[in-house]
């Protein structure tokens, strides 16, 4: 074991404390108080204390007063009793209001302090790890708990309002006006397409583990570039892209990628539609060990009430249709698996400048 | 039916304005309807007409689940405009109703008095002819 357990023990005879100590601080790493409260400020000054072995009685306060106090303030070493009385009465007291994992006799064998130990340690890691993997359950719980309400509303939201105009394209005979609402379908379905390929995304990130590789920026640019391109000609937005890369990155590429997939499609997508001039830029620069990557667009902009919450699941911060809620949260998951870090700046009306800095590993 | 009604439609689906305008046009073609996909703009819009005298009967049918401003967070504005613009209208809460809703949610947008009623989507000429019987028009009382 890499580490001794930590064990207190608590007696007012100073002798005991001593033998105790004598015989098993080899094995184990022994505290030691002669009263009640040096017991508690022991056990505030060391919580990883795992196991309270107490005399029954002392002046002032019993064994089982000690436990039944520290049960609420440190519930989790394991509590074990060590007394010379066979009395009956503080005995049902110990095990109902100390709660206590084991009684060991007075005068004690080390034998039986020994097994005591290893089968209170035992109790204490399963507790631990219990409540380790009930913290871990309770997170995943409330994420799934989200995701219902998230799923039901933005898938359902975009089905229900197709079926509603399926409903009234049955009574409309104007072609132009089923055009229309064609056109409105085709927006509903395609929002629907981008939450379910984010929720791959936002899945990927969240399980699986890193695939370093060699980074060329320019060749994920360039690709990138081949896509937004389009968008750039249809709805006339400059699109500006300057990568200065002269040393090696290594990096997964897959998060990577997403990030700058995700700002770029931001970018885009929130472009003012009463603005004059419409561009995007991109800027990244490899130096020193890390990329720093700068997108910026001239768009509407965010509220800044909102900027601390845009990288939150779900959260949307515009009242338009395109946004799933799920990009930026999917963007802050991957930066935290490759310990990049993100800065937002943002004028409504004007524009938003995402920076982000990521190391080479 | 009354053509002194006039409809506000709320809802950040511009598909759903869509298709529930084009329900009401076909119901009557001569409603006076104004369409919103941010609840903010339809407040602001109420709060303007504050002055008017003359606005007249005012049905809102609203979403629920929006972004910036909700269904609720709307209400709640609302019926802080004084009363006697808040007699002016009716509102018929129109969202989409699901198993991972939470029912307090419901229960609570209609203990909200300026809240008549809620409609399930997606909106059918029944569902439209049935609301229009049924809803009292606040200038009735």
């Amino acid at each position: 074991m890499s580490e001794k357990i930590k064990i207190l023990y608590v007696d007012d005879e100073p002798e005991n404390l001593v033998g105790f100590k004598a015989s098993l601080r080899l094995d184990y790493q022994i505290f030691t108080a002669v009263n009640i409260p040096d017991a508690i400020s022991c056990l505030n000054n060391n919580p990883e204390i795992r196991i309270i072995f107490s005399d029954q009685r002392m002046p002032g306060k019993t064994g089982v007063d000690f436990f039944e106090e520290i049960r609420v303030t440190h519930p989790l070493p394991v509590r074990i009793m060590l007394t010379a009385y066979t009395d009956v009465e503080s005995i049902i007291d110990a095990i109902n209001k100390g709660n206590i994992f084991r009684f060991v006799k007075k005068p004690w064998i080390e034998a039986d302090i020994i097994w005591a130990i290893e089968e209170a340690n035992k109790f204490y890691m399963a507790n631990s790890m219990l409540s380790v993997k009930n913290d871990e359950l309770q997170k995943a719980y409330n994420e799934l708990n989200k995701f219902a309400y998230s799923v039901s509303h933005d898938i359902r939201g975009p089905l229900t309002g197709i079926l509603g105009a399926i409903n009234l394209a049955r009574e409309i005979d104007d072609t132009s006006e089923i055009k229309e609402m064609l056109f409105l379908m085709e927006k509903s379905v395609k929002k629907l397409n981008t939450y379910v390929l984010s929720m791959h995304d936002y899945y990927s990130m969240q399980r699986g583990e890193l695939k370093i590789t060699e980074i060329d920026f320019n060749k994920i640019i360039d690709e990138l570039k081949s896509i937004y391109i389009v968008n750039s000609k249809i709805n006339n937005v400059l699109f500006k892209v300057e990568v200065r890369q002269d040393e090696v990155f290594l990096c997964d590429e897959a998060p990577l990628r997403l990030i700058i997939n995700n700002l770029l499609s931001n970018a885009f997508k929130y472009q003012d539609p009463n603005g004059g001039i419409h561009s995007v830029e991109v800027n990244i620069l490899v130096a020193d060990g890390k990329a720093t990557i700068h997108v910026s667009d001239t768009g509407i902009g965010i509220l800044e009430s909102h900027l601390g919450e845009i990288f939150n699941l779900f959260f949307r911060s515009n009242s338009s249709e395109v946004g799933s809620g799920f990009g930026l949260y999917n963007v802050k998951s991957a930066l935290l698996k490759l310990n990049g870090q993100i800065e937002v700046t943002s004028v409504l009306h004007q524009g938003t400048t995402f920076k982000v800095t990521i190391p080479s590993i | 039916m009354n053509k002194e009604i006039s409809f506000i439609i709320i809802d950040d689906s511009e598909l759903d304005c869509y298709v529930t305008e084009k329900f009401l046009q076909r119901a009557n073609q001569n409603l006076i309807i104004k369409t919103f996909n941010d609840a903010q703009e339809a407040l602001e819009l109420i709060r303007e007409n504050n002055n008017k005298n003359e606005v007249i009967p005012t049905i809102i049918l609203l979403d629920l689940q929006m972004p910036v401003m909700s269904g609720f967070k709307f209400v709640e504005e609302f019926e802080k405009i004084s009363a006697e613009i808040q007699k002016k209208y009716v509102i018929i809460v129109l969202t989409v109703l699901s198993s991972s809703n939470d029912p307090k949610d419901i229960y609570k947008i209609l203990t909200f008095k300026t809240v008549k009623s809620i409609v399930e989507k997606p909106l059918t000429t029944e569902k439209l002819t049935s609301l229009l019987k049924h809803v009292p028009l606040s200038g009735g009382k």
